[in-house]
């Protein structure tokens, strides 16, 4: 059995009684806990397995952002582009993260380790400006804190 | 002698070095760190606490150097003497800073399930009352009178209802639904369970954002409690609460949390039960309200985690107790979240009716240091901008509607002289196009051009006609939209044009 086929057979023993129609959304979520992503490929099964047409998966898939395709680095950072952090100069910030790991926003290090990404407030705005790396918030990140900031996820 | 030092566990507290402090001083000997919940103050964290022979005494911005003085007692402050605390009047939050978030014990001793108890001597009829006394509205931003929904939920008829939190707080300098789930998670649940009862509904779900994992975490953690203690699951536990009651609320009530995927649209409510139903997060038109036909056709009584967490004490203190504070079109306190550059960021819980000038300078401190006043937006992304001359509105719902503005949330968020305002206005159109479900025209390609228009002008490209054609999509926007996201878009970009032209030519 595939990895994929496992996760879904054991999502639909645990299925909820109230979930009549199958739950796309949290089917998709519970695969990428998994695996750090759903591949692309995956969407036929799953839409097979949930008893629903490719279209409606794959529509559910590109409608949320934080639903990813592509497996990311070994750390994800994301940088607060929320009201707080811009009034912050979170701009700054996040051209520092650009310089430091040489990506754009939405690339992955070469060496796998970071994926930069954006994020539109993570409720942590009387402490901005803000960067969340992985599942941890960082608060009151400048520019002169970003390396050291970095050091700590390998 | 064991020491207990307090430190808050809130996810802003670690940002800035609680876990840090939490760490190193495990293995000292001779202290106890109690982790609570935050009192808000966040200038001052990571704060550590002790106890005082009158109230507690606080190390603001503690480092792990700290710890002798502390344990000394040399230079601690009366925390609740701090003007920024003492001003406030703490009602939803009154316990923050001081319990730990997931004691049954610590939310029974400070108030906790007064509400509940209050709710289940009554009947569902006399709770729907305390709520219309109380004049609440709600407060994820839409402000509409809550006992008209609960009223609804409870009248149609259906072998199935539903409770449903919205915790996906997503407009932008906001963080007091966070501070709830991850502070003091009973109260919401508390709050569902008193709505379960007066509208008979079964099952209840907390649509919690992806970008809150420790909310989520938080809120599992308080589930758990309260199934094994007989307040929530399937009527077979003994209710703790059996005997007080008259047939149903607490004990029948089953609740789950739904983490969602990152979608600011999901904030609305008729987009949010369709994302919890799994499916893509496509705004619905109104009727049928979910009040009669929500989640899965049923009705569902779907509000905002800080609508919920007001519940408790409306109907422990009465309606109208509620009704008491406020103005007079908005009742009850409103946790302002003040932000930006100011000195003292922070919560700032408040009746309604004080200035924009007296939250800005009174609570927030005025501005950082380095830094002169620029503007200021209230209400998350969607929110308009007010300059130095509007400072005086009055924060209701009454006196922000006449000037064309929203409450929102109760996010305010400070600019500073160095902020640009053509890059800023482009950053919102930009927010939109993002996050626009794509249902309505004018918003899912209005946004698209706008945010190109205001590309050209930031790049020095602008054309003549610009700022009239953005005014013209704006106002179609506006008028042709289904939900906020795209009739609120255009407000701050407008509201920046309108104050500052002169950047934008």
């Amino acid at each position: 059995m595939s990895r994929i086929a496992s996760i879904l057979k054991r999502l639909c023993e645990t299925e909820h009684a109230d979930s009549r129609r199958p739950n796309i959304l949290g089917t998709l979520l519970a695969v990428q806990s998994e695996l750090g992503h759903v591949p692309q490929e995956a969407v036929p099964e799953i839409a097979a397995v949930l008893g629903v047409t490719d279209a409606e998966v794959a529509g559910v898939l590109s409608f949320y952002p934080d639903l990813r395709i592509q497996a990311p680095g070994r750390h994800v950072v994301r940088v607060c582009l929320g009201e707080s952090c811009v009034a912050n100069h979170c701009k700054r910030t996040l051209k520092e993260l650009e310089k430091t790991l040489a990506v754009h926003l939405g690339e992955t290090t070469r060496d796998g380790r970071f994926t930069l990404e954006k994020v539109y407030c993570v409720g942590n705005c009387a402490v901005s400006p803000t960067v969340m790396i992985d599942e941890n918030v960082h608060g009151r990140v400048v520019p002169a804190s970003v390396s050291t900031l970095l050091k700590d996820y390998r | 002698m064991t020491r207990q030092l307090y430190l808050s566990q809130d996810t802003s507290a670690r940002a800035v070095g609680a876990e840090r402090l939490a760490k190193t001083w495990a293995k000292e000997p001779g202290i106890e760190l109690v982790r609570t919940s935050s009192r808000g103050a966040f200038y001052l964290e990571p704060l550590v606490e002790v106890d005082g022979p009158n109230g507690r005494l606080g190390w603001p911005n503690a480092t792990v150097r700290d710890l002798p003085r502390i344990l000394q007692g040399e230079g601690g402050v009366p925390v609740e003497d701090l003007a920024f605390l003492a001003k406030q009047t703490r009602v939803t939050f009154a316990n923050a800073g001081v319990t730990r978030p997931h004691s049954l014990e610590d939310y029974r001793s400070h108030g906790g399930f007064k509400g509940l108890e209050a709710a289940l001597r009554s009947t569902p009829q006399g709770v729907i009352q305390e709520v219309t006394a109380s004049e609440l509205r709600g407060r994820g931003g839409a402000a509409f009178p809550v006992w008209r929904k609960w009223q609804a939920a409870q009248e149609t008829q259906a072998d199935r209802k539903y409770v449903v939190a919205n915790a996906d707080e997503g407009d932008a300098g906001t963080y007091c639904d966070r501070m709830i789930m991850e502070g003091e998670p009973f109260r919401l649940i508390e709050g569902m369970l008193i709505a379960a009862h007066a509208i008979g509904a079964t099952k209840g779900y907390i649509y919690c954002r992806y970008e809150y994992p420790a909310a989520a975490r938080s809120l599992r953690a308080a589930i758990d409690i309260l199934t094994r203690s007989g307040y929530l699951g399937t009527p077979t536990y003994p209710s703790p609460l059996e005997g007080e009651g008259k047939g149903g609320g607490a004990g029948a009530f089953e609740l789950e949390v739904f983490v969602g995927a990152g979608s600011y649209v999901c904030g609305e409510e008729t987009a949010l039960l369709q994302s919890l139903e799994g499916k893509r997060g496509m705004v619905q038109a109104k009727p049928p309200y979910p009040a009669v036909s929500g989640l899965y056709g049923k009705p569902t009584l779907i509000s905002n985690v800080l609508t919920f967490a007001t519940i408790p004490t409306i109907l422990a203190r009465g309606g109208p107790w509620h009704a008491s504070l406020g103005t007079e079109h908005s009742k009850g306190t409103m946790p302002l979240q003040i932000g930006g550059r100011v000195k003292r960021p922070g919560l700032v819980e408040v009746p309604f009716g004080l200035t924009l000038e007296e939250a800005i300078e009174e609570y927030g401190g005025g501005m950082s240091v380095g830094a002169r006043f620029k503007a200021v937006q209230v209400g998350g992304p969607l929110g308009s901008l007010f300059t130095r001359a509007n400072l005086k509105t009055k924060i209701c719902y009454d006196a922000f509607a006449r000037a064309g503005a929203i409450l929102g949330h109760g996010g305010i968020v400070v600019f500073d002289q160095e902020t640009d305002m053509v890059e800023l206005t482009r950053h919102y159109m930009a927010f939109t196009a993002d996050e626009s479900c794509g249902k309505c025209t004018p918003c899912r390609v209005g946004s698209v051009r706008a945010r190109e228009i205001l590309d050209g002008i930031a790049a020095g490209q602008g054309q003549p006609g610009d700022l009239e054609l953005l005014a013209d999509l704006g106002e179609t926007m506006k008028q042709a939209s289904l939900c906020a996201l795209g009739g609120r878009a255009p407000y701050p970009v407008l509201t920046a044009i309108e104050h500052f032209r002169k950047e934008f030519q």
